[in-house]
Order: structure tokens, then C-alpha cells, then sequence
């Protein structure tokens, strides 16, 4: 087999490779915008239990990246379906990390106690972990792949307890 | 009183989207209205605001510092099903014929570090503000602040916005009048 050969079967490899790994990607529903893939800004960050989170730890699972604050309408109105979501994908793998936005203990715990008590509230507790995020504004979701990469962020509130969603969802989930 | 104040801000949220829309009527509210885009300003009087920032823990003097200005919040809805670009550098205000410029982040960023504002609360001033650019996705609303040095004369605003993904389209100019800061 002579060297054009060889680049041209090589190239055809990647080329699928490539290909199938575009292809997995699902385009998202309405609200979700697919991005040009990029690596998640990690984060170490504690919860409203001083226990520490780091997102490079989730690794081979997709997170759920969530910025909130309580002052927020929208985030006060999407909690709920967040936290009916995670009613049924946490079991079938999907990881969470819900980042209040540099509010204090009192404020997240009233607030999640009410909308999304089953949740981990994990704090940024000086908002710098949210600017490094560059969220477009409050609330803000990402959905970061299995290798750490940011590949879906959503725009604004969404209906994430809806079939739509969900499923889609459900297809990132077979994604690893 | 702590659970009012903490309704206030999705008042105003919710605001933007009640809002009827009537462009350039005298007595109307200030909001700009097409097929394409919506663009509402809602003046807000010190009291709410200062009610806002006191239920997140904000410092007195840094309350008694914002309630001698003239608080304005924005909301922006892209009803196109195009990328829409919003660019506060081609936003105009002016007010009995001159310019006023709005205080921009950097203003209050040295403020609040000379006067030695905790980092939660900077952040969360700052998330309150309208974003000074951002690429409205089709059916995108954001919204926020916008903040002046206190007048009692009507304020013009006049703005352009880009549109297409690659800012070739035709830009949407639009003209907002009978805005006044809110006593």
C-alpha cells in the first residue's frame, strides 16, 4: 500500500470518526442553542453545607450547570420543573451542579426549601465562579458532556420537566 | 415586608411582558415595538429600588448612594427568528437637546471598590445591570438596568441594532421618547 493510500484511508477513518462524533450530538429543542463545544471553566465551590464540589469530578457523566439567585423571577418560576426534572434523571445518571449567585445561606436554603428541596445548593458565595462562567444572564443553564465540554447552553427559563426536554435530555444521557 | 421585597423584582420582571406596547404616544409607557423586536423601559422610583437592594443586605451607603439616581429597566425581546445584536455603545440618550451618558460598569466597579463593597453584593449589582452587548438568539428576552445621574426632563433615546448572524442585515433603528426618571 503505497502512501496516498495510507493518507487517504487514514483521512476516511477520521473522517467518520468525526462525523459520528458530530452526529451523536442531538439538536436541542427550542430555547437550547448548540454550541461550538469548548472546555468547562472547572470550579471548586462548596455547598450550602460547606461540603466541597468540584466539577472535574463529575467527569463521564453530563452536569447539569445551573446559575440562579432568588431575586430572579424567571428562576424562581423555572425551580420547579428543574426539580422534577432531577426527580427522574438523577436515577438515570445525569449530574447536577445548581449555583446560587453570591447570596447568603438563609436566602438559598428559604428559597430551595420552597422550590427545589432535593437539590444540592452548592454557593458562589462571591459570584466569581458565575462572571467566569460568562452566563448571558440570570437563569442561566449549561449542559457539559461526559468529557467536561460545554456543549448546549439554554436561553433563559425552560420547561425542563416536559417531555421535550426530557427526552432530549434522556438522548445527551446515552451519549458517554 | 422581607417576603414584598423579595416580589418586587419579579414585579418588574413580569412587567416587561405586560407592558402594552404603544411607540411614541405621549402618556404612554416607553416601550418601542415591530414584528421584530421590543424594547420596554420602566423608570423606577429610588423607594423600589432601594427596597431591592436592602432585602439583599446592601450597606446603607451604598443604598442612600443609588436612590439619588434615575434607575431605568430595560427589557429586550428578539422576536425575529434571527440573530438580533444589542450593543449599549449604539444606544443614545439625550435630555433637553444633550447627551447624558449612562454610568457604565467600570463607574460603579471603582466605587464599590473604594468603598469597600463585599464581593457577593458587586456581583449581584452587576447582574442587575443590562448587559452592555449581547446576541439576542431568535425569542431571546433579557433584560436589566440602566442608570443615570437624577433628571427631571424628559429623556430621548435613540439606538441601532445589527441584525443577522454575520450583522449584514438591516439594522432596526428605533427612537424612544417620553421616558422621565421615577420619583
Amino acid at each position: 500500500m503505497n502512501s496516498h493510500k495510507i493518507s487517504l484511508l487514514l483521512f476516511l477513518l477520521f473522517y467518520h470518526i468525526n462525523l459520528t462524533a458530530n452526529s451523536d450530538f442531538p439538536e436541542p429543542p427550542t430555547g437550547i442553542i448548540k454550541l461550538a463545544p469548548y472546555q468547562a471553566a472547572d470550579m471548586q465551590i462548596k455547598d450550602i453545607d460547606a461540603i466541597p464540589f468540584k466539577l472535574s469530578e463529575t467527569k463521564g457523566h453530563w452536569v447539569f450547570v445551573h446559575f440562579w439567585a432568588s431575586w430572579c423571577g424567571p428562576c424562581r418560576k423555572e425551580m420547579p420543573a428543574i426539580q422534577k426534572m432531577w426527580n427522574k434523571l438523577e436515577k438515570e445518571g445525569l449530574k447536577m451542579a445548581l449555583i446560587n449567585t453570591a447570596e447568603d445561606e438563609d436566602t438559598i436554603f428559604n428559597f430551595l426549601g420552597i422550590y427545589a428541596p432535593d437539590i444540592r445548593a452548592l454557593m458562589d458565595a462571591d459570584g466569581l465562579v458565575t462572571e467566569e462562567w460568562k452566563p448571558r444572564g440570570l437563569p442561566a443553564t449549561y449542559l457539559v458532556d461526559p468529557d467536561g465540554k460545554v456543549r448546549y447552553q439554554a436561553l433563559g427559563g425552560r420547561e425542563w420537566h416536559k417531555p421535550t426536554y426530557l427526552n432530549f435530555l434522556r438522548r445527551l444521557l446515552k451519549i458517554k | 415586608m422581607s417576603y414584598l421585597v423579595k416580589f418586587i423584582p419579579i414585579i418588574f420582571l413580569l412587567n416587561f411582558s405586560f407592558t402594552e406596547l404603544v411607540y411614541a404616544k405621549k402618556d404612554s409607557k416607553p416601550v418601542y415595538k415591530s414584528k421584530q423586536l421590543q424594547v420596554s423601559l420602566s423608570p423606577r422610583k429610588p423607594e423600589q429600588m432601594a427596597a431591592f437592594y436592602e432585602g439583599r443586605g446592601f450597606s446603607k451607603e451604598m443604598i442612600n448612594l443609588l436612590k439619588q439616581q434615575c434607575f431605568i429597566t430595560v427589557g429586550i425581546h428578539n422576536k425575529s427568528n434571527d440573530i438580533i445584536w444589542h450593543d449599549l455603545s449604539n444606544w443614545t440618550f439625550q435630555t433637553a437637546g444633550k447627551t447624558i451618558n449612562d454610568y457604565e460598569r467600570s463607574h460603579w466597579k471603582q466605587l464599590w471598590k473604594k468603598m469597600k463593597i463585599p464581593m457577593a453584593h458587586q456581583s449581584t449589582f452587576r447582574w442587575t445591570l443590562l448587559p452592555p452587548e449581547l446576541d439576542f438568539r431568535p425569542n431571546e428576552h433579557e433584560g436589566g438596568n440602566i442608570i443615570f445621574p437624577y433628571t427631571e426632563t424628559e429623556i430621548l433615546l435613540t439606538a441601532e441594532f445589527r441584525t443577522k448572524s454575520d450583522k449584514t442585515g438591516k439594522p432596526i433603528k428605533i427612537t424612544i421618547n417620553n421616558i422621565f426618571c421615577a420619583k
